[in-house]
């Protein structure tokens, strides 16, 4: 089976520059979609065009519907063979983690591939009108990033009444202790929520020793990680032996969920105040 | 008297494949004793049974009147030392740190040796004619001497049986000599008792007051050496023409062998024992 | 003769124990004085009277974060060393390690296992590593039991397939895994110290000291073993049964460390070398020198890998590497010439 570029098949495309300024020929109206990350599947769905997926990659998790459809590898080993067999008519990337290699494979093959940058809240916002006007979701998108932009105004006027700004130290990774410099979107999150991030810098994804951590003094510690539960209760009982700690005389060690946090897509939002509530539980009412 | 070694009705096989089959004889003590043969006959294997190297399948062997099943293997070492064929060219302790090797059966968990232990050992090197090298190490000595030092060590085991497996095997002429007649000051002197394993039957005759003679697992003959080493019992033993007559260096007879006549190949029929 | 003369090897044993003791005491010291946030002779001194928060939050480190680990690491130290110096003595093999016998492999799948599973490094993955190389043991005497005499042969050619093997599903199950677990893995198979808190001492002492004590009891009947088996057996020494007690006592001593801290290579192969170029072949010296000196140098090694990072810090067992690569190399040309 041949596949022969969009354009001699006379199905209506446009052509159009996606968020890494490549030139791409995306049709009209696709109706084969396959996604290329997790946070894709979860913004594809949030807009309603959930039955355009015909492949997801391995962890796309939620929503729940999202298990159902065919898996093509995880996303930085994606199995270019199963995408292919799927017959798509515009596949959507994003520029961290999918390799360049299978992204130009599939444009060699005539599939058009649109990617996006998501990196922070503002970023993502843009990814989801960008994705919103590819499958003529526009109105949908336009409401997602309203309500969630309403959202952020929301938990940043709640924060502006803090009087203090809390030293905090977000754990992603257990062994060895991994944290998140200025680069990331979990670091903008904290800013936003009112926190100061121990670990901003230059390096993304900074290593500490136990004793550099002591030697911090965060007031607050998040931990977030793909781990499973019991090794968040594991981690949080060690930390607890170091009762000089500010995060561990005032019972501050946190557990928040990496699903929300991890992904670029909507529930960033849903993250930002959970982190709000975490750090400035005093400025929320239960249920806001 | 009760021999000092008693084997009865030994029986050895490796693999399915019998190596020593019902062998009986007797060792008196304070003798030179040598087992020959030709190869394979089962000579290294017997000296393994002897040592308690190896188990033997079937039969009985008595130390002195005890079976060696009911000797402990320190008590064992205290009456039996053994040198092996080949000797190391390398190792890492001095002369005389090997030689004190040879009192472990005396000594504690640690080795700690005490002034008798040193004094033994001293004795010992003197005896074999080697302790101006206790300094030296293995490689820097030669063949002989390598095997003197081998020979001091069993001696401070203090055994009353020492076991050597073909000592002149790889050993210059004069240190040959040498050695033998280090065993037979060791038997005069100190009435210990020579179980050897040897191929030169010169030798065997010469210091030899007893020999077995082995073949194909089986005892072919046990006496004197005037009674096993006879023309027709070792053409057939060894499959080759050999003259005996006594030997111009005592009473005891001297071995010549004989080639083939010289440009004719042997015919198999003509292999006597074949 | 010297009435003394039986305490000539006692009084060598004694001197060469104390200077290393010494040794082991300055490491020790120097580890607890130095981290990856810095601190100074006075650190320790400070720490002991802390007169404010600062102060108080460098005794929660000194005495809390790096005297166990500095234990944890004397202690690594001491096993893999004599570990490696009763493997080369009873397999009459220079290059013979700790890890030879394939209970690296067993128990590196042992804890790749527990950490995939989720598991928490303790109790979890060191018990699911432990029973790894306990298993791979087993095997590895069951496949070399039968053969009399040529022990020591069997059992390395058992060894070396076993690891092979262990090798081959240790990189299957790597290829598997793609989140955050492979550098708990990856960690883990490099050999890193950082996990160290004062319960692991205890039970890393409570298996290793015995084990210490039982090759050291052996020791003399190492250097008769140098002999050879004929010997060795003539003059009274049981050879099956101590090669049996002194394979199942190391290899346990191994497992229980490998199993805490992952595969640290190469200080039992190049320490025991070092130190009988140093002070000669007789194990009654070299099993209490391997002991402190081992556990002095994986001090010192533990300490640059806290160290030398600007960020976070190494795992021990790459500086292990980086030193004892190029010192085995130097060792063995000089013990060629």
């Amino acid at each position: 089976m041949m596949l022969l570029p969009v354009n001699t098949l006379n199905v209506q495309a446009k052509t159009v520059t996606d968020q890494l300024e490549r030139t791409v020929i995306v049709p009209d109206h696709p109706k084969r979609i396959v996604s290329l990350a997790p946070s894709i599947t979860e913004i594809v769905f949030a807009i309603g065009r959930g039955s355009l997926l015909k492949g997801v990659t391995q962890f796309s998790n939620y929503p729940k519907a999202a298990r159902q459809i065919a898996s093509v590898g995880s996303y930085i080993h994606l199995d270019v063979e199963k995408i292919v067999v799927l017959n798509p008519d515009l596949c959507i990337a994003v520029k961290d983690g999918n390799p360049k290699s299978a992204v130009d494979k599939l444009d060699g093959l005539g599939i058009p591939v649109y990617a996006v940058d998501p990196n922070n809240l503002e970023s993502v916002m843009t990814a989801l009108i960008e994705i919103g006007n590819l499958l003529n979701a526009e109105i949908e998108a336009k409401k997602i990033v309203a309500d969630m932009q309403a959202r952020i105004n929301r938990v940043k006027e709640n924060i502006s009444k803090a009087t203090h700004i809390p030293k905090v130290f977000l754990q992603i990774g257990i062994s060895p202790i991994v944290s998140v410099g200025t680069q990331t979107f979990l670091h903008e999150l904290i800013v936003l929520a009112g926190g100061k991030n121990l670990s901003e810098g230059p390096i993304p994804y900074p290593r500490y020793s136990k004793e550099q951590v002591l030697s911090l003094s965060p007031e607050i510690i998040i931990i977030t990680s793909m781990e499973r539960e019991k090794t968040f209760d594991q981690a949080k009982k060690e930390w607890s032996t170091w009762s000089d700690l500010p995060a561990v005389k005032n019972d501050r060690i946190l557990i928040a969920d990496s699903d929300i946090l991890d992904r670029a897509t909507p529930r960033l939002v849903d993250g930002l105040e959970l982190i709000a509530r975490l750090i400035h539980p005093e400025l929320f009412t239960p249920y806001e | 008297m009760t021999p000092a070694i008693d084997v009865k009705n030994i029986y050895f096989s490796y693999k399915k494949e019998i190596v020593l089959a019902d062998i009986s004889f007797s060792i008196e003590k304070g003798r030179f004793f040598v087992i020959i043969g030709p190869n394979g006959s089962g000579k290294t294997t017997l000296m393994k049974m002897l040592s308690g190297v190896e188990k033997f399948k079937k039969g009985k062997l008595k130390l002195f009147g005890r079976s060696i099943r009911r000797h402990a293997r320190k008590e064992l070492a205290r009456q039996m030392a053994f040198v092996p064929q080949t000797i190391p060219t390398d190792f890492p302790f001095t002369v005389t740190e090997l030689v004190l090797m040879g009192r472990t059966p005396y000594l504690g968990v640690l080795g700690v040796h005490g002034e008798k232990d040193r004094d033994i050992a001293e004795k010992a090197m003197q005896f074999t004619g080697i302790a101006h090298h206790s300094q030296k190490k293995l490689n820097q000595l030669s063949g002989g001497e390598r095997q003197r030092v081998f020979i001091a060590r069993a001696i401070c085991q203090e055994p009353d049986i020492i076991l050597l497996d073909e000592p002149t095997a790889s050993l210059d002429l004069a240190h040959q000599i040498n050695v033998m007649s280090l065993m037979e000051k060791l038997k005069k002197e100190k009435g210990l008792t020579i179980v050897m394993v040897s191929h030169d039957l010169n030798l065997a005759s010469m210091y030899g007051d007893d020999l077995l003679l082995l073949k194909n697992g089986t005892i072919v003959k046990m006496g004197s050496p005037r009674d096993v080493l006879t023309e027709s019992i070792l053409k057939k033993t060894y499959g080759c023409e050999l003259i005996i007559d006594q030997s111009p260096m005592g009473d005891f007879p001297r071995v010549t062998l004989v080639p083939g006549k010289r440009g004719t190949i042997l015919k198999v029929k003509d292999i006597p024992g074949i | 003769m010297n009435a003394n003369l039986t305490s000539a090897l006692i009084k060598r044993i004694f001197t060469v124990s104390f200077i290393l003791l010494l040794l082991l005491f300055f490491a020790m010291v120097l580890g607890l004085s130095e981290g990856s946030t810095g601190g100074g002779f006075s650190a320790i001194w400070r720490s002991l009277n802390p007169s404010n928060a600062d102060d108080a939050m460098l005794a929660s480190i000194i005495w809390k974060i790096r005297l166990p680990r500095v234990l944890v690491a004397a202690l690594v130290g001491a096993a893999l060393s004599s570990g490696g110096l009763v493997f080369q003595a009873l397999l009459k093999n220079p290059l013979a390690e700790p890890y030879i016998l394939g209970i690296s492999g067993g128990a590196a799948i042992g804890a790749i296992i527990g950490i995939l599973l989720g598991l928490s490094r303790f109790p979890g993955v060191n018990l699911t590593a432990f029973s790894g190389s306990i298993t791979t043991l087993l095997l590895i005497l069951l496949m070399a039991s039968g053969k009399s005499i040529l022990i020591k042969d069997a059992l390395l050619l058992s060894g070396v397939m076993v690891n092979a093997f262990c090798s081959a599903v240790i990189m299957f199950l790597i290829s598997l895994t793609q989140d955050a677990r492979l550098h708990n893995i990856m960690f883990w198979l490099m050999g890193d110290l950082s996990s160290s808190d004062l319960h692991q001492v205890g039970i890393l002492s409570i298996l290793l000291l015995p084990c210490f004590v039982v090759i050291f009891r052996y020791s003399n009947i190492m250097n008769i073993l140098l002999l050879g088996d004929e010997l060795a057996l003539t003059m009274g020494i049981h050879i099956k049964r101590v090669t049996l007690i002194l394979l199942t006592t190391t290899t346990f001593m191994i497992s229980a460390t490998v199993s805490h801290c992952g595969l640290i290579g190469f200080v039992g192969l190049v320490i025991p070398h070092l130190l009988r170029m140093i002070l000669g072949p007789d194990h009654r010296i070299l099993v209490p020198a391997c002991l402190l000196g081992g556990g002095a140098y994986m001090v010192f090694c533990d300490l640059l890998a806290r160290v030398l990072p600007a960020q976070g810090e190494m795992p021990a067992g790459v500086i292990t590497a980086l030193i004892g690569a190029p010192l085995f190399i130097i060792l063995l040309k000089k013990t060629a010439s």
